[in-house]
């Protein structure tokens, strides 16, 4: 090798190694400047677990979670399983994850207190055990680390004071939820009722404490029309998912129905049928509270304090408003007819980023 | 049964008659017709009545299908994989694009043939039970599913909605289908020679071999129709529900079997009554909508679909007579042991 050659070498090699560590450097510099508290020193790794998995909300709760993870430096692993809808596949994830030796795991517990004896299990190992969302009955330090819940009170609170403020006539008021007896729509009911109870001119109508429609567009579809018959004034429709609803309302519109008020959760569908709607639907306002796909982020940031040694956050994730056809806060309604209709815009991850995920 | 009753049954369903399931079937349907008017007098608007018609539609296309497979002492669950994933083809690929409609019915219908040949194969070649067969399928059906969807749904194309939800003569289009769809069934069930193998070999198989039919043919042939039905069923939901999930099947499976014995099909297999279960469809999904009516309690709503089923197999495949006399055999030794110890 002549002297020239291994000059050119050395000089390539010297640019490869300063552009290396600046780069090194810089990301450092980045990682340690956007650094969380709730990230401490202490090095780590985690599982995050679902019950179920597969619906485009889940798809961007899940990412939602991995995205905050790499905030944290000091996670060096985050492994993610789905429990397919199978109770016994969920217990087998966790268990599995325990015995993998992890040092935290976030848990989605669809089963509810099914999951409880799993989780105890598994904080009883001395694994950071987070359950988040489904409350799986236990208490916070004897069952599990701590329960990371939302508050869906709040919620059915917002949606009464909204509905205050947009309807001062009252009105009849019919609340659609998910599977019967689920505790997200008990205590929405109970925020709203409590909230309402000073003001007789709103009404109950339909099944007390909501018409149960398992969040399914079909029997959402039956539901409604068996309540439009029963009901010919419906002056507010409560709806914890809102984009389920959609199908059912575009099918009720086709028979000449008019849309009434509308307080329900946030998504790219609602809000594009809004959009539709509104110059031929004068009674349709529309009020949304966040859909919460960042709540999986709280539950993670918890779990990784608590791990890693960092600053542990707060245990209730805020239920805040989303969208205000009225009033345009906290936002104007919400349609981009460019992305796909089943991305939530309220949540951290853009709409592009969901779209990302594969959900088309 | 033997040969002499076999060309009995064959005999007796040589010319169209109205079978004893569909008087049944059709006089309850008035009753809970009239019913309705005086419990739940909402279930019977005008509203309602145009809502409930497109589901019964839709339950009673994929109630034929069911009835074919039951026809052939079988029981089909990959009705909830089978209608979901037809569900997910005809929204989920052409992604709102009314050109790529055709297409991916092509590719729902090409999926059903394929799934009904699987299960022939497996139950009539191979001799796996077909529940365990179907049930199998159901989730291979489901896997596809998910591959293409993610779980996540996607909005019907307008194409899609304008065909199966607009009104023709003032009542929605998917009941017209599903009245078309039964006349075919029946036609090709009870006016031509294939029609009477088909229940023959459903009757009893052997039966059917030792005369010379093709039975494992004739068994394949029912699955890859079902399939055919389902696939169907699922287009016209999915042009039904202007924003459907992926999993639209998974509440049509205890359903579909009820509708099949309401309509007086034997779970045992052999003939066949496919206008007797359309018309249970109908009954079924009044039920449902004047229960919804009537504001009970879910838990209630639940138990409908269950009774319906028990009904229908008390009154036509449980043999009272055997049952009774079975009881006074019992009741008779009893009392003469009684009389003995006396």
């Amino acid at each position: 090798m002549n002297k020239s050659r291994v000059f050119k070498v050395a000089s390539g090699l010297g640019v490869a190694a300063m552009l290396l560590a600046t780069s090194l450097t810089s990301a450092a510099t980045s990682s340690a400047a956007a650094k969380p508290s709730w990230c401490g020193p202490k090095k780590i790794t985690m599982a995050l677990t679902d019950g179920f998995g597969g619906n485009s909300w889940r798809l961007v709760t899940t990412a939602s979670a991995q995205d905050e993870v790499k905030l944290c430096p000091s996670v060096s692993k985050l492994y993610y399983a789905d429990g397919q809808g199978n109770v016994s596949k969920a217990i087998a994830d966790v268990k599995g994850f325990v015995a993998k030796g992890v040092n935290a795991v976030v848990v989605f517990p669809d089963a509810g207190q099914a999951m409880l004896p799993t989780l105890r299990a598994a904080y009883k190992a001395g694994v950071v055990t987070v359950p988040y969302r489904v409350f799986p009955g236990g208490k916070d330090g004897v069952d599990y680390t701590a329960f990371i819940g939302t508050d869906f009170k709040q919620a059915g609170i917002n949606w009464a004071n909204w509905a205050l403020k947009n309807l001062p006539k009252g009105g009849n008021v019919l609340f659609l939820s998910g599977p019967a007896g689920n505790s997200q729509g008990i205590d929405e009911a109970a925020g709203f009722w409590a909230t309402m109870k000073s003001h007789p001119e709103f009404k109950k109508i339909g099944a007390q404490p909501f018409e149960v429609t398992n969040w399914d567009p079909a029997l959402s579809q039956q539901v409604l029309t068996a309540a439009i018959a029963a009901n010919p004034k419906i002056d507010l429709i409560l709806s914890d998912f809102g984009p389920s609803l959609v199908g059912a309302l575009s099918a009720a519109v086709k028979t000449g129905w008019k849309v009434p008020a509308l307080a329900a959760s946030d998504g790219n569908s609602l809000g594009c049928f809004w959009t539709d709607n509104k110059a031929t639907q004068p009674d349709f306002k529309l009020y949304t509270v966040s859909t919460q796909n960042d709540h999986a982020r709280l539950a993670i940031d918890y779990a990784v304090a608590k791990a890693t040694g960092g600053t542990l956050p707060g245990k209730v994730y805020p239920s805040l408003a989303f969208e205000d056809s009225v009033s345009g806060k906290p936002n104007p309604v919400q349609c981009r007819k460019d992305l796909s209709p089943n991305i939530y815009l309220s949540a951290k991850l853009t709409g592009a980023q969901q779209v990302a995920l594969g959900i088309k | 049964m033997s040969t002499t009753e076999i060309s009995r049954e064959m005999k007796k369903s040589s010319h169209v008659q109205i079978s004893r399931g569909m008087k049944t079937v059709l006089s309850a349907t008035v009753v809970l017709f009239i019913a309705s008017h005086f419990i739940a007098p909402s279930s019977t608007s005008k509203g309602a009545v145009l809502g409930m018609l497109p589901f019964a539609a839709v339950l009673a296309i994929i109630g034929l299908g069911q009835t074919l497979v039951v026809q052939q002492g079988g029981i089909d669950l990959s009705v909830a994989g089978s209608v979901s994933l037809a569900v997910v083809f005809v929204t989920r690929l052409p992604l709102e694009h009314n050109d790529r409609l055709w297409r991916a019915v092509v590719v729902a219908v090409f999926a059903a043939i394929v799934a009904g040949i699987i299960n022939g194969i497996l139950i009539s070649l191979i001799g796996i039970n077909a529940i365990v067969a179907t049930l199998g399928m159901s989730s291979l059906q489901y896997a596809v599913i998910m591959a293409i969807s993610q779980g996540s749904p996607r909005q019907t194309t307008q194409l899609l909605l304008h065909i199966m939800s607009n009104l023709t003569f003032g009542i929605p289009r998917a009941v017209y289908y599903a009245i078309a769809t039964t006349i075919v069934v029946t036609v090709l069930l009870k006016m031509g020679v294939g029609g009477r193998r088909f229940e023959a070999v459903g009757a009893n198989p052997r039966a059917g071999r030792a005369i010379g039919l093709k039975v494992k043919q004739t068994q394949i042939s029912a699955y890859v129709l079902a399939q055919l039905l389902y696939c169907l069923g699922g287009i016209v939901l999915a042009g039904i529900l202007a924003q459907p999930t992926a999993y639209q099947g998974d509440s049509l499976v205890l359903p579909s079997v009820t509708i099949v014995v309401l309509g007086g099909t034997s779970l045992l297999g052999g003939r066949g009554f496919p206008a007797a279960t359309a018309v249970a469809a109908l009954f079924l999904q009044q039920l449902n909508q004047m229960v919804l009516a009537l504001s009970v309690p879910f838990g209630v709503r639940t138990l409908v679909t269950a009774t319906a089923l028990l009904v229908g197999i008390a009154l036509y495949t449980i043999k009272w007579n055997v049952v009774r006399d079975k009881f006074s055999e019992l009741t008779g030794k009893k009392k003469s042991s009684t009389l003995a110890n006396a």
